[in-house]
């Protein structure tokens, strides 16, 4: 309606954010706050710095301990905005029962919720996250500093934007289903013609994993994912059962494309794994007679020269930076 | 190719500025500093006005007190005037005085025996112009008190009556003597107008050989410088 969207062109940035650092709130990873900066210049996406910073601050739990903390990011951060990807237990991402996603409020919590029709004939995709800590995330970074927020996603969202920009989603036309590995879960999500078509969440993620093998097999968390590494260690049978019910819902949800949607899948993406990628690998070709085709986050990035700031093992590290990525390249991509 | 899933949960009010000038700060600070700036502006001018209206009282109090002297000064400055105007002519006809006692002295020795001077006289220079006519309002003219042109014509009036055989050549002898060197340093021309030499019949027939002459000098002019 030309009416309702005169207003919303007059209040848009005259200026595309074209230097943007992501940040992943809420990780957990113990290394620190994955940290992203791209620019996008002349069509391509550099990376400028990356790395995991050591910045205070956990996400509140409750409205009532919300002491927000100001952060200063190091130099080579410090973009002219930030994207913020919120990885909390509190938030949600799904697709909306409703006509306009909109649901009514069934809890004490009071959400900020956001929605976008991601598929024609698809209901709304609805992101929400309470509202003190979308206010506190809000407030991390200070007014008249680099960089200030420009964008509050779900870490979810933020992963499967990084995901639709890769470069492997495009070779595959737009027609695929990926794998989002996070510490305590894993998303699936189904694209048709480039949409997001389905979106669920599986309560397996790769802590699961590291559980089962250190309790299975006798050993030290820290050290799973040595064994996972280990080619003399074979961990098959203690994996195989953590994977299969998440292979089970892919294996579900293919299906259900091809006999609701017509759509024959045959690219089959996963991110997020840190360790143990043989086994991913080698059981869903079992299972689903396909192959599984790792994703890194950094695919498709041009990494500039010298100045770049980057770790030594970034790439090995790299899918710890997917929400981080995700999240500062959805605002790139999304002028 | 694929739809953006961008779900940004950052409110509007939330987007803040990373510049250190921001104008959300700046903007009230230059307007309230533009309006103590206009204010203070307004109040020097309203002291400076309120400063310029007593001076001005007190200027125009100081005039009043003083035009009573100014009154006098130039009252006293115009009779000051007056008076050097009249000193001044004093001096002119100082200055242009001529002795004629030297000359007259001589005269005696000059006059032929058949001749009576019955009147010497320097005549009295034609009276001064009227005043001009001042409109009602200004201030009346000052009479000078002398002539106000630089020369005034000076003459020498004889006249007497002369006897004997040959009267008319007494008098020519005396007209004569006037051309003489005692004379010549005031006298410089002698004539007998035309008509100023008749028969004497006031005293009867008895002296109708008596003539009445007169003869006019003219002694140059005097010089008011």
């Amino acid at each position: 309606m030309p009416q309702a969207s005169l207003p919303k062109a007059l209040i848009k940035p005259f200026k595309a954010h074209t230097d943007v650092v992501g940040l992943e709130i809420g990780a957990g990873t113990g290394a620190g706050v994955p940290a992203v900066r791209l620019r996008k210049r002349n069509g391509k996406t550099e990376l400028l710095a990356a790395g995991f910073l050591d910045l205070p601050g956990r996400l509140p739990t409750s409205a009532g301990a919300c002491d927000v903390p100001v952060w200063t990011l190091p130099g080579p951060f410090r973009a002219p905005r930030a994207a913020m990807a919120i990885n909390s237990p509190l938030h949600f991402l799904r697709h909306a029962a409703g006509g306009n996603g909109e649901e009514a409020t069934d809890q004490a919590t009071t959400f900020r919720r956001v929605s976008r029709q991601t598929a024609p004939d698809m209901p709304r995709l609805v992101a929400g996250l309470p509202e003190f800590q979308a206010a506190w995330a809000a407030r991390l970074l200070p007014e008249g500093h680099r960089p200030t927020a420009c964008s509050i996603q779900v870490a979810a969202a933020a992963a499967m934007s990084g995901f639709t920009a890769s470069p492997a989603f495009v070779q595959a036309g737009g027609n695929a289903v990926a794998l989002f590995v996070y510490a305590q879960v894993t998303s699936l999500a189904a694209f048709q013609d480039g949409g997001l078509v389905f979106y669920r969440e599986h309560p397996m993620g790769m802590e699961h994993l590291r559980g089962a093998i250190s309790s299975q097999m006798g050993i030290e968390a820290s050290l799973t994912d040595a064994v996972l590494e280990d080619t003399l260690i074979d961990p098959t049978s203690v994996v195989e059962p953590v994977l299969r019910p998440l292979y089970r819902q892919i294996e579900i949800s293919a299906d259900y494309l091809l006999r609701r949607r017509k759509c024959q899948v045959e690219n089959f993406f996963v991110s997020g794994v840190t360790a143990g990628a043989p086994y991913w690998s080698k059981l869903f070709a079992r299972m689903m007679n396909q192959s599984l085709v790792f994703c890194s986050p950094l695919d498709g990035i041009e990494r500039v020269g010298p100045g770049a700031h980057l770790p030594d093992d970034v790439a090995k590290r790299a899918p710890l930076l997917m929400t981080a990525l995700g999240a500062a390249r959805a605002v790139l991509e999304d002028q | 190719m694929s739809a953006s899933l961008h779900l940004n949960l950052l409110n509007d009010d939330e987007r803040v500025c990373s510049s250190p000038v921001r104008m959300r700060v700046m903007l009230p600070i230059f307007a309230v500093l533009t309006v103590i700036g206009l204010c203070v502006w307004w109040s020097l001018l309203a002291v400076r006005l309120h400063n310029a209206v007593q001076v001005k009282h007190l200027q125009e109090a100081r005039i009043a007190d003083l035009k009573p002297s100014q009154e006098q000064v130039l009252s006293l400055r115009a009779r000051e005037r007056e008076a050097r105007a009249v000193l001044e002519q004093l001096r002119f006809y100082r200055a242009s005085r001529l002795c004629f006692s030297e000359t007259l002295l001589r005269l005696p020795q000059h006059v032929p025996e058949a001749v009576q001077l019955t009147d010497v006289r320097i005549p009295l220079p034609p009276p001064l112009p009227p005043p001009p006519f001042s409109p009602p309002g200004l201030a009346v003219k000052t009479v000078p008190p002398g002539p106000t042109n630089l020369t005034e014509a000076v003459t020498l009036r004889v006249a007497g009556r002369a006897g004997s055989s040959k009267p008319s050549e007494a008098v020519r002898a005396l007209l004569d003597a006037f051309r003489l060197p005692d004379f010549t340093n005031l006298v410089r021309a002698a004539e007998i107008p035309k008509g100023a030499i008749r028969q004497d019949t006031a005293r009867g027939a008895a002296v109708r050989d008596t003539i009445l002459f007169e003869i006019t000098c003219d002694c140059g002019e005097r010089r008011f410088k």
